[in-house]
């Protein structure tokens, strides 16, 4: 049958691109609230 | 439906963006995390544990 579409519309090769610059944008920000987690327990641990 | 395969992650994470179109959806995806954070904070300000607790 013709190529399948995908719901969302994004091709495979869209799709896997798109989700590389996710990961790397979403390491991120794990990182840093991690890193702002380790700040409040260094200045004020909270237990 | 039963014969549908079953996922294996994480290398199959990238296909939510078949069904998922970041598009239309990544910005809502990102304000809903920015509502949640907000929340958080709020609640821990609120149960005192701000900056001077």
């Amino acid at each position: 049958m013709a190529d399948m579409k995908s719901l969302s519309g994004l091709t495979e090769q869209q799709a896997k691109e798109f989700h590389e610059q996710f990961k790397v944008t979403y390491t991120a920000f794990v990182g840093l609230a991690a890193l702002a987690h380790l700040f409040v327990i260094a200045a004020n641990p909270w237990w | 439906m039963s014969d549908v395969a079953k996922p294996k992650n994480p290398e199959d994470d990238w296909k939510i963006w078949l069904v998922v179109n970041p598009a239309t959806w990544l910005m809502p995806i990102l304000l809903t995390v920015l509502a949640v954070a907000i929340a958080v904070h709020w609640v821990v300000f609120a149960v005192g544990l701000g900056w001077g607790a």
